[in-house]
């Protein structure tokens, strides 16, 4: 049969950032598929080295716009590893909260993204309304929606008090509610399973031998969540449940993603409610010793590693992100096998992409 | 002379152009309202015509252009010319036995033309919209033609003006037919190319399907013509489910016509709203294993009722 | 299958076709979650990051705020240990406030000032601390 190539980007409504696919179809099924990175390659590894250890808190935050806190929180552990230091348990607090805030907001965001693609724009405006909430505190609590810029090496910047707490307690309730309707559709509604059950399977083998990470991983069957693996504070001192499944189809992905804000709606309440009290942050040197060091955190998309060594200047000698996005963008071929052309903008939503992360 | 007049004013042309970006705006609005936003002003359908004439009009390398300047033009002209048959508020160009079946025809002409479109051009989004179209029209035609024909058969009438002031005498067909206009709304969302029936032109999959590489003028005729196929169906719908009844004749024909479109129109972008867009294969499922034996059924029904 | 069951599974089948559809009258019976920008006016929160502003007299130069800036936003321009300026960039400023956290001596401060867009990014440009010769020496030390 006849071979037709479809190009699905750079540019393309389908993709928020721009990465190059080639399809190829045969009849309306995907025979072979191939991928082009590298559109937004800003060099900020290289960036780093030329860039004191505090400019380079900004610029690492800026990898990614969704997930940027846990970048800027995940090098600033690194750091601190490098140098010893501890942070007060009050700034791990702090960091946690604003890592699950992001945690929400960045699955509501895909929520969104997904229900766009499939053509129900109604699910798109209310994921987004909902995410306003997220941000609004997270806007609050940082003065930015998007960067949040609290992080210092030796800590958070800004403190919260009592009265920050309570209204933010009180708009968790609301978001609450908002994400168990949200869960509802999502399990229940007609068009949105016919559209995404059984499309873009990736079995618990497959997973593993491609390393995926994050929620993709997890909805095949793969029990990992560095949260609870890693054992740092503040984790090691809450008890959560990390939501899986078996299907590893694209409705096995929304359903442990939405069941994961939820997750991080509790775990944001745990976590106002039992702050300890103390420093926000401790002294840091400007100067690191010779010594190198990674530090891993689970952004949400799944596992970011930053590996960073340290020349005794104040100006790191190599920084190294691995982004979770790039062992989950290598499965796409395994997923893309075999299914119709119309299903090629769920997988490809399902996987949840961030192009920036991937490309750094 | 008053031919003239009816067909260039009233119900003709610039009625139907000011009904058809009325509409526009009233879905548009609707829609947004059930997203919770405030949606667009009453002069965005307008101001996006006018944007677009004035907008340069390409051509790419190897697409047939005369055959890209015709086909808006030509699906134009089929939808206006249909509107000469179709009453509005009582009010018709001209009527005749048959003028049913030629209605229907000239609004299946879009159809024809739309794959076309995606067939003269060169990129492989609107070959692939173009087909879909196709694969389309077959799977909710069929379930529409039925549904349309249960009223004429239940009124014994091939022409719509007739067929709206038989309803005068007896009831409401959308009473006596429910199945039947449950069936022939569908059919008109497929026809309409609206969200969940999009497949041609979804904007995720295929771009802008058969009309990606259309800009300027062709791009404003072929939304002028969708629109105004949008305002006709509804109208047609309205005329054979929901004609003149005795309760209402005592008010006026015109605005009572404009409030049953209205309502028809607002439950169809609650439909858009409701549910995601259909895979094509699913729609085809749809179409021959569900809609076609309803309507099959409804036919029964409507002879029988008939008499 | 009998009666109850082939009842469960249309009404399951109706939920599931229907199940968006009370959460979007209730949306319609809310207010509007958009704004009317620009014919309305924006909401600008309490502790939004904006542009910032300096207490010339706080300033001593020591140019931390320079050194740390990640966007190379504030330049220093120095004659002399007592004669410089400060010149505020806010085309490349990132409003991080890293220079508000860096300034020991609380000479910076972040507004929640909005830097509007304009044509000629070079024309926002400011020079914040003009520290001069003919200043008075006890306040500079």
């Amino acid at each position: 049969m006849a071979r037709t190539t479809v190009p699905i980007g750079p540019q393309h409504p389908l993709l928020k950032e721009p990465v190059a696919f080639q399809i190829e179809l045969e009849g309306e099924r995907v025979a072979e598929s191939s991928m082009r990175m590298g559109y937004v390659h800003r060099g900020i590894e290289r960036l780093c080295q030329e860039r004191t250890y505090v400019q380079n808190l900004h610029l690492v935050e800026r990898v990614c716009g969704i997930c940027s806190h846990i970048h800027a929180t995940t090098f600033c552990q690194t750091v601190e590893s490098l140098l010893g230091l501890e942070v007060p348990l009050r700034a791990a607090y702090i960091r946690a909260l604003l890592c699950e805030l992001e945690r929400i907001h960045s699955h509501l965001l895909w929520m969104g993204v997904l229900a766009r693609n499939i053509g129900l724009d109604t699910i798109f405006m209310y994921a987004w309304r909902d995410r306003e909430v997220s941000l609004d505190i997270m806007e609050e609590l940082s003065g930015g929606r998007v960067s949040h810029a609290v992080n210092v090496i030796g800590g958070v910047r800004q403190d919260i008090d009592s009265e920050q707490v309570q209204s933010i307690l009180e708009r968790l309730d609301a978001l609450d509610q908002q994400l168990a309707r949200l869960l509802d559709v999502v399990e229940h509604e007609r068009s949105l399973r016919g559209r995404t059950k059984g499309i873009g399977r990736l079995s618990l083998a497959q997973a593993r031998a491609y390393c995926a990470v994050g929620p993709v991983a997890r909805a095949s069957g793969l029990d990992i969540d560095l949260r609870r693996d890693a054992l740092r504070p503040p984790y090691d001192r809450l008890s959560f449940e990390v939501p899986t499944h078996t299907d590893g189809d694209v409705w096995a992905r929304t359903l442990v993603r939405m069941q994961e804000a939820v997750v991080s709606v509790q775990l944001c309440r745990d976590l106002l409610t039992g702050m300890p009290g103390g420093p926000v942050s401790v002294r840091a040197p400007r100067r690191v010793p010779p010594a190198e060091a990674i530090g891993r955190s689970e952004a949400p998309r799944g596992e970011v590693f930053y590996y960073v060594r340290s020349d005794g200047s104040d100006t790191p000698a190599r920084v190294k992100i691995r982004t979770p996005t790039l062992p989950n963008l290598v499965t796409l071929p395994v997923q893309l096998g075999g299914v119709t052309m119309a299903d090629v903008s769920v997988v490809l939503s399902g996987v949840d992409l961030c192009i920036a992360c991937a490309d750094r | 002379m008053i031919v003239l007049l009816k067909m260039l004013v009233f119900p003709g042309f610039a009625f139907l152009f000011a009904a058809a970006l009325a509409f526009d705006w009233i879905d548009r609005r609707m829609i947004a309202l059930w997203h919770g936003r405030v949606g667009p002003p009453w002069y965005q359908p307008l101001a996006d015509f006018v944007k677009l004439l004035a907008k340069e009009d390409i051509v790419t390398e190897g697409t047939h252009s005369v055959a890209a300047a015709l086909l808006p033009i030509v699906s134009l002209a089929s939808v206006l010319t249909a509107s000469c048959y179709i009453p509005v508020g009582g009010t018709v160009g001209t009527s005749f036995e048959g003028d049913l079946i030629v209605v229907l025809f000239l609004l299946s002409l879009p159809a024809l033309a739309y794959f076309l479109a995606g067939w003269v051009s060169t990129g492989v989004y609107s070959i692939l919209g173009g087909h879909r179209s196709l694969l389309q029209y077959f799977s909710y035609e069929v379930p529409f033609l039925m549904a349309v024909a249960c009223p004429a058969i239940l009124s014994g009438s091939w022409s719509i003006a007739t067929i709206a002031q038989a309803q005068a005498r007896t009831a409401w067909h959308a009473a006596m037919l429910p199945v039947g206009f449950a069936l022939a709304l569908i059919g008109l969302i497929g026809k309409l190319k609206r969200d969940p029936l999009d497949i041609p032109k979804a904007k995720s999959e295929v771009v802008a399907g058969p009309l990606t590489d259309f800009s300027g003028r062709k791009l404003a005729l072929w939304h002028l013509t969708m629109n105004v196929q949008t305002v006709l169906g509804i109208f047609l719908l309205v005329n054979l489910y929901f004609g003149e009844s005795r309760f209402l004749d005592r008010m006026p024909a015109l605005p009572v016509f404009g409030l049953k479109s209205v309502v028809t129109l607002l439950a169809m972008s609650t439909a858009s709203a409701l549910y995601a867009r259909l895979r094509i294969d699913q729609l085809m499922d749809l179409g021959w294993r569900v809609l076609s034996p309803l309507a099959l059924i409804q036919i029964l029904g409507a002879l029988w009722i008939g008499g | 299958m009998s009666l109850a069951k082939r009842l469960s599974v249309l009404r399951e089948g109706a939920r599931r076709l229907t199940v968006l559809l009370s959460q979007m009258v209730g949306t319609l019976l809310r207010h509007r979650v958009t704004l009317d920008f620009p014919f309305g006016p924006p909401e600008i929160a309490q502790g939004y990051r904006g542009r910032i502003a300096i207490d010339p007299d706080r300033c001593r130069g020591c140019s931390l705020c320079v050194r740390d800036c990640p966007a190379f936003a504030l330049e220093i321009q120095r004659e002399d240990k007592n004669v410089f300026k400060l010149i505020y960039h806010p085309e490349r400023c990132a409003f991080c406030g890293q220079c508000e956290a860096s300034c020991t001596f609380g000479a910076i401060t972040q507004t929640n000032e909005f830097v509007r867009g304009t044509s000629d990014p070079g024309s926002l440009q400011e020079v914040l601390v003009n520290r001069g010769p003919e200043a008075d020496d006890a306040r500079v030390s």
